[in-house]
């Protein structure tokens, strides 16, 4: 693989986009060591970035386009994977059977997996069609591809996954003509329907109880089970609020993962270990090294030289923006608990893995921006 | 191909998703300052207080001594079963009830109560849930540690009365604070907390102050599931002070042995220092065991047996000596001997009355026992001859006897320093009663107050007093049973929180004696009078003992009208006293219920506690086995 790299290829190569990933990850590593010092996860982690790191650079390396074409394959490979995770193979954690434990392979998530295949596979769609507005035909067909994987996902059932979804669809009907008094339909459509199914699940007891309270304790946290979600919702606001502005800056002895306070401190409650840690500064600054990801990512969409790749990196771009907002919303207290995890920072070879994948496609896109 | 080439203003709406991006982290940024700029002080807080406890760690209560440093309370190590707050509400204490009540041989009821007192408490986080824990509840907690976190076991001192019933009504015990304490706000500026263990009755009671430690606590680090992590801090406690009684333990057991040996094991016996007031015994019987109260009021069996000693007719919760009320009957003629002549009722001259057999008020004809003539009041004393008293009350007249209960103190408490003393009923207390009643206080009343019936209803440990009084020819000493508390060091570093100041020691703070205003013969006559009730042939001849001069009175008080004065009904007998008769060291009162007459019941078991004394001030050697058998 190294042998093709050419002299060029070194030198439109994203540096800075390169290194800005493997730095938030560098932090999330200590971060994570900071949540369970006791423990190995720390050093699993950066084994898991050295894996991510070989995948990204034969994704960053190779030309995006060829990958496009093959994008059936891989979407295909995705649904099998996800089937797999429903059949005996599939490992059931916490009452969802999100995972699959493979011989030689080991344990795995394959919902994170299916995301790039589902971009892949999106984008190669969008990006043949004709220009002009997009038509209802082409609308369904887009949803189609979209139903494969999250409908096996909400089989499992893992809702939070499923959602992680979403915004990867919306950016690529959003940014394949899809007429703006639609978009604006829709949003209409989410301020009124959401509350009015919210309204009518609770009243006919399609959303479970504790699908309730996870809701609910956003709202009001001390009121609803502070024993259930909404004791994850105060602890993880407690760990955060009590980072201050500088945080603990790694004096664990008291803190609030290592006395068990704080659920799931390395993986989904990471960012308030972070919070905790690194005070108001280091949040912020995490947030700004997001925002500087996103917008590099961005530009190489806008430089991007065919639709194709424009489409593949802004449905990754849409579905990171996603994932951070979510899993940080938690975190604060203002979005339910769901188990989304925090891109490059969560413990977690799985989505580690896939994140970084999608990166390098980003590269990839990025690196071939020169139309031959 | 580049995105400006595009149709649909495909460059504003990747513009637009990045603003959108931009804008959701923004809003992060916001709620984060909020958190932790804004609130971040009041987080701090919130983590602290849910990651330190405090433990608190049990001062040693003082222990209770006789005056020759015989133990009679002490505090003993046990285990206790500890419920601790915190995990509790993470959990639905209704479905532990059940498994505590079962697990731990409680009592169902007792369990509710102990879940809802712990969840009003915050600071202090702990509560006992079963005292006394034996080997079987240790071990079950043990096994069970993974399913109750909450539950643990903890050494603590508990209070031991190691005599049982013996003195029980002076000690009193101890017990957790009540509900209605907690509220007390004299109880709240001291900062007690629920399950703090404070003084009930007795001793314990009055000098709970002293007694009981201050504790201190250990400031610990948990986690999440209350489970000690690291020690942060430890505040040591200051054990409570020691305290020497004025008790002569060897008497008390005399005292009790004597009304245990009674007809109707019911009434007190209580002997005094009248010369500083010091009580050397106090029975009252029957008598109850602290213990029960301490160890087993969290078992089924214990709470009935405390129930019952409430619900018992016997009554064996009141301390007799203070808190019963008894007619004097004879007893009384005493301090209205020494009144009549203050009053110049009688003088020591001419102290000749009319005994008459009786006296006829109206057309009521009221006996006296005996036909004494005319007789002098020391011979009257001697013979209790109520046909003289009928008469001198009525020389006093009601204003006479009313001034006789004021000057001796029979209007109030005696000071006494132990809880709840009653105060005597007399002619002056219920004057008001009787004339709302009748229009006019009648002389058959004034009649009857003289020999110390109807309206007269005295506490035998004022009628110590008084007698006491007599034989020291008018210093009323206040009895109590304060003789030291030792002092204890001061703990800590001054100036710093974890410092509790030295207790200086204590002694008991004597008031000026009451003084009563008599002549030396005035004195003497009585005396002579109660002399002879013992030595010269009067009702209490029997008791006479060599060498040592007993001066005293005998007293049947009438419970009930004559010809049903039997059973239950049965006359209380009584007898005041003091020895020797010119130089008294020890003065003793008894009451014994519903037995009969005094110089056959009251007398005899005095006698008893006469002989204790002098064997306890080696007047006498102790008597052996050789002369018991006899």
């Amino acid at each position: 693989m190294v042998a093709i790299i050419e002299k060029r290829d070194l030198r439109d190569f994203d540096w800075v986009l390169t290194l800005l990933a493997v730095a938030i990850a560098a932090f999330g590593v200590w971060q994570i060591h900071n949540a369970v010092p006791t423990e190995s996860f720390w050093t699993k982690q950066i084994f898991g970035i050295g894996i991510a790191m070989i995948a990204f650079i034969i994704v960053a390396f190779t030309d995006y386009r060829r990958l496009i074409d093959s994008a059936p394959i891989f979407y295909i490979a995705g649904l099998v994977l996800l089937l797999l995770v429903l059949t005996p193979l599939g490992v059931t954690v916490n009452g969802q059977k999100a995972w699959l434990r493979l011989p030689l392979v080991g344990q795995f998530q394959p919902s994170e997996f299916a995301k790039v295949p589902t971009v892949l596979m999106l984008a190669k769609y969008f990006a043949a069609r004709k220009a002009g507005n997009l038509k209802l035909k082409e609308m369904l067909i887009g949803v189609s591809i979209f139903l494969g994987p999250v409908s096996l996902i909400l089989l499992e059932p893992d809702a939070g996954q499923a959602i992680t979804y979403f915004p990867i669809l919306a950016a690529m009907l959003f940014l394949s003509g899809l007429k703006v008094r639609w978009v604006v339909l829709a949003a209409i459509a989410a301020v009124v329907f959401i509350p009015a199914a919210w309204y009518v699940g609770v009243e006919t007891g399609k959303i479970k109880r504790y699908q309730q309270e996870r809701i609910l304790a956003i709202t009001n946290p001390d009121q609803v089970d502070p024993r259930g979600y909404g004791y994850h919702t105060i602890q993880s606001t407690i760990t955060v609020g009590k980072g201050g502005l500088a945080g603990i800056q790694g004096e664990t002895e008291t803190s609030q993962s290592v006395l068990k306070f704080l659920p799931e401190p390395q993986t989904d409650f990471i960012f308030a270990v972070t919070a905790e840690n690194t005070g108001f500064i280091g949040c912020v600054s995490l947030l700004l090294a997001y925002a500087l990801l996103l917008s590099l990512m961005i530009a190489g969409a806008r430089d991007a030289s065919d639709r194709a790749g424009m489409l593949v990196i802004m449905g990754i771009v849409c579905g990171l923006a996603f994932q951070i907002f979510m899993n940080i919303g938690m975190a604060l207290g203002i979005l339910p608990v769901i188990g989304v995890p925090l891109p490059l920072m969560s413990a977690g070879l799985s989505a580690l893995l896939s994140t970084f994948v999608a990166i390098g496609f980003v590269v990839s896109v990025k690196l071939r921006r020169f139309v031959n | 191909m580049k995105i400006g080439d595009q149709v649909q203003n495909l460059g504003l709406r990747v513009i637009a998703i990045q603003v959108i991006a931009f804008i959701l982290l923004g809003l992060l940024g916001a709620r984060l300052y909020y958190l932790q700029i804004v609130k971040g002080d009041y987080y701090s807080e919130r983590a602290e207080s849910q990651r330190v406890r405090f433990i608190p760690i049990p001062a040693p209560r003082g222990a209770i001594l006789d005056r020759n440093g015989k133990l009679l309370v002490d505090s003993r190590p046990t285990y206790n079963v500890v419920l601790s707050n915190e995990p509790l509400k993470k959990i639905n204490v209704n479905d532990r009830i059940e498994e505590y009540s079962r697990g731990l041989d409680l009592d169902h009821q007792f369990v509710i109560e102990r879940l809802n007192l712990i969840r009003q408490q915050n600071e202090f986080e702990a509560l006992v849930l079963k005292e006394n824990a034996d080997m079987k509840d240790i071990a079950w907690v043990e096994s069970h540690s993974l399913e109750f976190p909450e539950l643990r076991v903890e050494l603590q001192p508990q209070r031991f009365y190691p005599h049982g019933t013996t003195l029980a009504h002076v000690l009193g015990y101890v017990g957790e604070i009540s509900p209605a304490q907690l509220k007390d706000p004299d109880y709240q500026e001291k900062g007690f907390r629920p399950g703090d263990i404070i003084g009930k009755g007795g001793l314990e009671q009055y000098y709970d102050e002293y007694l009981r430690g201050r504790p201190g606590y250990r400031k610990v680090l948990v986690d999440s599931k209350g489970r000690v992590q690291s020690e942060l801090e430890v505040v040591r406690p200051q054990s409570g002070q020691d305290m020497v009684t004025t008790i002569d333990l060897d008497i008390q057991l005399r005292a009790e042995k004597q009304l245990a040996e009674s007809v109707t094991k019911r009434g007190t016996i209580t002997a005094m220092d009248p010369n500083n007031g010091e009580l050397l015994a106090m029975a009252s019987a029957p008598s109850f065991d602290p213990n029960v109260f301490v160890q087993a009021s969290s078992r089924p069996e214990g709470r009935k047996q405390i129930a019952a000693y409430w619900q018992d007719e016997k009554r064996p919760l009141i301390n007799r000596a203070i808190q019963g009320r008894y007619p004097p009957g004879s007893t009384w003629k005493i301090p209205e001997s020494l009144a009549g002549l203050q009053q110049g009722a009688i003088t020591v001259e001419r102290s000749n009355l009319v005994c008459g057999g009786g006296i006829k008020i109206g057309n009521k004809f009221t006996r006296c026992m005996g036909s004494h003539g005319s007789p002098p009041l020391s011979y009257a004393i001697t013979k209790s001859c109520d046909g003289y008293y009928y008469r001198l009350a009525l020389k006093m007249g009601i204003e006479g006897v009313i001034k006789m209960v004021e000057d001796f103190g029979y209007d109030k408490r005696s000071g006494i320093d132990v809880p709840n003393e009653k105060v005597p009923t007399t002619p002056k207390s219920m004057m008001a009663y009787v004339l709302k009643k009748e229009g006019k206080w009648s002389d058959i009343r004034t009649v009857y107050s003289g020999i110390g019936q109807d309206t007269v209803d005295v506490t035998p440990i004022s009628m110590l007093r008084a007698v006491a009084a007599v034989g020291m020819r008018g210093k009323m000493y206040v009895p109590h049973f304060l003789r030291e508390f030792k002092p204890i060091a001061a703990i800590g570093t001054e100036g710093e929180h974890d410092y509790f100041p030295a207790r200086p020691s204590l002694s008991f703070q004597h008031p000026e004696p009451k003084i009563l205003e008599a002549t030396p013969e005035q004195w003497d006559v009585v005396i002579k009078g109660m002399w002879g009730v013992v030595q010269g042939g009067g009702t209490a001849g029997s008791i006479r003992i060599p060498d040592f001069d007993i001066a005293g009175k005998t007293g049947t008080a009438q419970v009930a009208e004559l010809g049903k004065d039997v059973g239950d009904k049965k006359d209380h007998a009584w007898f005041v006293s003091f020895a020797p008769a010119y130089k008294p060291e020890i003065a003793v009162v008894a009451l014994i219920e519903n037995v009969g007459f005094g110089g056959s019941h009251a007398a005899p078991a005095v006698k008893g506690v006469y002989e204790s004394y002098r064997v306890a001030r080696g007047y006498v050697p102790a008597p052996t086995a050789d002369d018991k058998a006899e």
